[in-house]
């Protein structure tokens, strides 16, 4: 039996903030600048706007329905038959976005890092550790989440001093020559960058406070700070290199990270991807806990046994991460992931807060 | 009652004459207090043979019963029993010797400014002392007894109007169903009444100062002292108070800050430090600075073991060094310091088993770990370092970094008593008194274990 009980506004604020930065940070402007050139930091920004807009949608609904989660409330608006459908498909969503975490983070780890371990004992290793967090209550795991905080502000600051270092600002210039239509295709591979805040569809009835705007407040902020590190980085990165240069490096902030010499660290790349595995590992387990409480509720009752539920999905993604050390595979799956997100987490909860809105369906009392 | 002491020789029983009514008493000769049978119970039968027991013996400690087993209870405790020719009752008059240690200073917590005073075994000197140091209607002490054989007696000591009624409840619940013969206390107690039994952990503070227990007691917590022990549980407890010493509150709140944040970092350096060492010297010298890393290499030129051996090897002869200078008779054991310090260190590097930077390393190791003021808690960091060091040794910093969520993942699912362990970060107010320690007028409220929100101990009125 897990002990649900709330969690408080900062917490809420490390979680989202934390699910949404992940592997993409290594690689940031390297996709979003396969239209757009230079000015990619643009659709960067462009991508947290949107991703603002879902925010209020998701906030929107969960407000409808304030003291339950989406997986219970989904029966009240569409009825039990689609709404069993909408709940495995989250489920299997979520557990694709742990996998590909995994697979993608263990992919880099592999060519940086542990150049010589097996595939299979990274990805093995990975997902217990991530399985064994996302088995506890949601307390405990934001307990863990808070914690990790710290290393991401020490990331932060690895990847802002090294960033200052020999650039020309005349790598960003002339700003938004690429045109509208470019940039705004490069918002589309910055949707998935930014997923994470649709957890707030599962945790809206534990977060504690005394109004429910402080949620929203507390979601913007964290969207927010997301929104404003990963167009700092892009900002850096165009700033270190040119437009030919970053046609041919995809893990361009690695490189950065690769040049700059402090005096205490020789390399800092290794030692970042070290900390960074700790924040990309918060998306890994947040997804895989989501998968699970989506999946308990599947049945006709609540499904109690969480972490049985999580090891089951955790030896899934095992196998199909194992199966997934091919690179080339890796690149399709990510594409073909970001368009299930678009589909799962801005299309559904539209199409959920207008049917909701047009039954005037809402909590009794 | 006679056939069942008749193989102890100790068990007395002497018949008193006082005119015409025989009175009988029944002892043991070990435990009873001479003075007092004579002065306030033979000498009263004697000179006033008309009144009855009550009237005529002058001892505080007196029952009447019918039941020879509380009589029998009664005189193994050290009481003496009465009994009057012809009747059937049976006085019980408390003449127990009192042997003990004087009050001393604390041994296992050292502070440099407070109080001098330390637990004693004896139960009833203890809440003497407590008593003493709350002088409150509101302390409420209750006795337990737990263990069929060896009746030990606990006592749970909680101020009413500030602790948790569901954690005392809780509690109670948990002595009660204790059931054993042989109740050793404290150790089977913390075993028996704590919630994660696999944890390395430790969910129970205990110490021996009773400054201490106070400053817990009027934080809302409960102390639970056991007859025969020094030591004294305070439960329930977050992982932060662990870190906690007296000193912190004597002296200024930066200074205690400073110090009290040292040990928590020295707390994490126990843990990793070996396992990072390992991990940078086999996987990624890359890492360290050009200048470092030749230091390194040639200290471990021609070292043949491997540096995960050498790391396990050495910490395990710092382990049995601490062991042996702790069993063994304090004469010898400055002995050991000096066979462990000088012979160990320098010839093991002299002979290149070990290289020398990994001795450096272990030392420190060692140094951290028992800077923590929890003697539980350092064994824990202690042994958390082995399972570190092979993870670092299988999959270098990244296996680090596994080990660290997992331990920081346990940490987080412990509860105590349905409190959790580890809570630092929810807001602002419980960084306040756990990461460090704040200013005394913002220690207005007390820790959230306690539901009942009022004013602190520290009792600012503004």
């Amino acid at each position: 039996m897990i002990r649900l009980k709330e969690i408080s506004l900062i917490q809420l604020f490390c979680l989202v903030a934390l699910s949404q930065v992940g592997v993409r940070v290594l690689t940031m402007p390297y996709e979003e600048s396969r239209e757009s050139g230079y000015d990619a930091w643009i659709s960067v920004l462009l991508g947290g706007v949107i991703a603002q807009v879902i925010i209020l949608i998701i906030y929107r609904l969960g407000k409808r329905f304030a003291d339950r989660p989406l997986p219970e409330y989904i029966y009240a608006i569409t009825g039990r038959p689609l709404g069993l459908l909408i709940n495995v498909l989250f489920a299997v969503y979520c557990v694709e976005s742990s996998l590909l975490v995994v697979v993608s983070y263990s992919d880099v780890i592999n060519r940086w890092v542990l150049i010589t371990t097996p595939w299979f004992v990274i990805i093995g290793v990975t997902v217990i550790v991530a399985a064994y967090i996302a088995s506890s209550s949601l307390q405990s795991l934001t307990a863990v989440t808070q914690t990790i905080m710290f290393m991401f502000f020490i990331c932060f600051i690895f990847v802002f001093i090294s960033g200052m270092g020999k650039g020309d600002l005349r790598h960003l210039l002339p700003i938004g020559t690429h045109g509208i239509t470019a940039i705004l295709k490069d918002t589309l591979p910055a949707f998935w960058a930014y997923a994470g805040y649709e957890l707030l569809l599962y945790v809206f009835p534990f977060v504690k406070c005394k109004r429910k705007r402080d949620i929203l407040i507390t979601m913007s902020l964290a969207n927010g700070f997301t929104t404003f590190f990963y167009v700092m980085i892009s900002i850096i990165v165009l700033y270190n290199f040119s437009e030919n240069q970053l046609n041919s490096i995809p893990e361009p902030m690695l490189y950065i990270l690769r040049q700059f010499h402090w005096p205490v660290v020789q390399s800092i790349d290794i030692l970042f991807m070290t900390i960074w595995l700790s924040v990309t590992i918060v998306t890994v387990f947040v997804y895989l806990f989501l998968a699970a409480r989506y999946l308990a509720f599947t049945g006709g009752k609540e499904i109690r046994n969480h972490p049985v539920l999580i090891w089951i999905l955790a030896a899934i993604c095992f196998a199909v991460g194992v199966l997934g050390s091919d690179r080339q595979w890796i690149f399709q799956f990510a594409s073909f992931h970001n368009t299930a997100s678009i589909i799962i987490i801005a299309i559904v909860p539209t199409i959920l807060l207008l049917v909701a809105m047009a039954r005037g369906k809402r909590e009794a009392g | 009652m006679r056939e069942l002491f008749s193989n102890s020789s100790d068990f007395k029983s002497s018949d008193v004459e006082a005119g015409h009514l025989c009175y009988r008493l029944f002892y043991f000769d070990t435990m009873i207090e001479y003075g007092v049978v004579q002065d306030h119970i033979i000498q009263p039968l004697l000179h006033h043979p008309n009144d009855s027991v009550r009237e005529a013996v002058s001892v505080l400690d007196y029952i009447e019963t019918d039941l020879l087993s509380e009589a029998l209870q009664a005189l193994i405790t050290g009481k003496t029993v009465v009994q009057k020719e012809g009747e059937a009752t049976l006085y019980l008059l408390g003449t127990e010797l009192k042997k003990e240690r004087s009050i001393n200073i604390p041994v296992n917590e050292r502070v440099l400014r407070g109080s001098n005073e330390a637990l004693i075994e004896n139960l009833s000197t203890n809440l003497n002392l407590l008593r003493k140091l709350i002088a409150t209607p509101d302390l409420v002490v209750k006795y337990y007894y737990a263990g069929e054989k060896s009746n030990t007696k606990i006592a749970m000591l909680y101020l009413r109007s500030l602790a948790n009624e569901d954690v005392l409840e809780e509690m109670e619940q948990r002595i009660e169903r204790i059931e054993l013969d042989y109740v050793e206390a404290p150790g089977f107690l913390m075993e028996l009444i704590q919630d994660h039994k696999f944890s390395l952990f430790p969910q129970i503070l205990v110490t021996e100062r009773p400054d201490r227990v106070r400053s817990y007691l009027v934080d809302g917590k409960i102390a639970i002292l056991t007859d025969g022990s020094p030591d004294c549980m305070i439960v329930p407890v977050s992982f932060w108070a662990f870190f906690q010493s007296p000193d912190d509150y004597q002296i200024g709140w930066l200074i205690g800050s400073t110090v009290r944040f040292l040990r928590i970092a020295c707390f994490i350096f126990a843990i990793s430090l070996p396992g990072a060492y390992v991990a940078l010297v086999t996987f990624d010298p890359r890492v360290l600075p050009f200048g470092i890393a030749l230091t390194l290499q040639s200290s471990m030129q021609y070292i043949a073991m491997p540096p995960v051996l050498e790391a396990i090897v050495m910490l395990l002869t710092l382990e049995i060094l601490r062991e042996a200078t702790v069993r063994l008779p304090s004469s010898i054991g400055h002995a050991i310091g000096i066979v462990g310090g000088i012979v160990i260190g320098t010839v093991v590097v002299q002979s290149n088993l070990i290289s020398n930077m990994m001795v450096i390393v272990v030392s420190f190791t060692a140094i951290a770990s028992f800077i923590i003021p929890s003697y539980e808690m350092s064994s824990a960091a202690r042994i958390l370092t082995y399972p570190i060091i092979l993870m670092a040794a299988i999959f270098g910093l990244i296996g680090l970094e596994f080990s660290f969520l997992v331990v920081l993942t346990h940490l987080a699912r412990i509860h105590t008593l349905g409190i959790p362990y580890f809570y630092a970060w929810k807001n602002i107010e419980t960084i306040k008194d756990t990461l460090f320690r704040g200013p005394i007028r913002s220690l207005k409220n007390r820790p959230k274990e306690n539901k009942k929100r009022t004013r602190s101990s520290k009792g600012w009125t503004k």
